[in-house]
């Protein structure tokens, strides 16, 4: 309940738009520490944004795969 | 320590060879041109034997081919990006709208993943992200594949390529989002059968 009350609070809320550009970001550098709190509790509460996450994860390792084979 | 150093001078160019077809893969996914990627190859070849005593041993032989091929290929694009700025599309996030309600949540469910890992160990799974990764608008597929195949970082990126840095996050942004939907839609999670 209290994950949901702060993914609404108007400091903390973010669109799934904002967070989905947050997940691809964070592929590729450190987000700044407000950034990384707003994406936490935005996943915490949503689900298409966890799928997400997890669909750009498998596509990293995937890329990793690539990049090892001979 | 093992004395790694003192065979390098010794390094044959079969030994450097070796690594060609590997090479030639991924400048063919970088470059979408089958001879500039074999004359980007051949250049790396050359050069690497050249420069053979300057190969410590320190990293894999493969290693040090893929980064001099990664010159290579980021002064060819530089050229090429500057004769060609990418066409005027400012945020370039219009093309997702759809993919969001008017309060910015997903109007569609992506598909849920329960291991990536497992996702990546099926078969068929490999193959269909590559023919994604085919399928994205030029500039974005390079700079994905800059990224994640050659491990060029975003700063590196922005400085090599002058581009911006929220120029490269769209770009990178753009590249998951379209690869997402692309695997989605071949059922992604689903081994997908060849069905093209």
């Amino acid at each position: 309940m209290l994950k949901l009350k702060l993914a609404r609070h108007p400091m903390m809320r973010i669109s799934c738009q904002h967070a989905s550009r947050l997940l691809s970001q964070q592929q590729d550098e450190r987000l700044p520490f407000g950034q990384r709190l707003r994406l936490r509790i935005h996943l915490a509460v949503c689900t298409a944004c966890s799928n997400v996450a997890r669909q750009f994860a498998a596509l990293r390792l995937a890329m990793q795969k690539w990049r090892d084979r001979e | 320590m093992p004395n790694d150093s003192a065979v390098n001078p010794a390094l044959e160019f079969t030994q450097l060879a070796e690594h060609r077809g590997y090479l030639l893969r991924i400048a063919r996914m970088e470059l979408r041109d089958e001879h500039l990627a074999e004359d980007c190859v051949s250049d790396t070849l050359t050069h690497a034997f050249e420069k053979r005593a300057s190969f410590r041993g320190a990293s894999s032989l493969r290693t040090w081919l893929v980064a001099i091929l990664k010159n290579r290929i980021i002064d060819l694009l530089r050229k090429q990006w500057r004769e060609q700025p990418l066409e005027p599309s400012p945020s370039g996030e219009q093309d997702f709208d759809a993919l969001f309600d008017a309060s910015g949540h997903y109007a569609e469910m992506p598909s849920a993943v329960a291991d990536p890992a497992e996702l990546c160990q099926q078969d068929g799974f490999l193959a269909a992200v590559q023919r994604c990764i085919d399928k994205l608008p030029k500039r974005i597929g390079q700079v994905f594949v800059l990224r994640e195949v050659f491990g060029v970082d975003t700063k590196e990126l922005c400085k090599d390529l002058e581009l911006t840095s929220s120029n490269v996050w769209v770009q990178l942004y753009r590249a998951r989002m379209m690869l997402r939907s692309c695997l989605e839609k071949g059922g992604f999670g689903h081994a997908q059968t060849e069905t093209r």
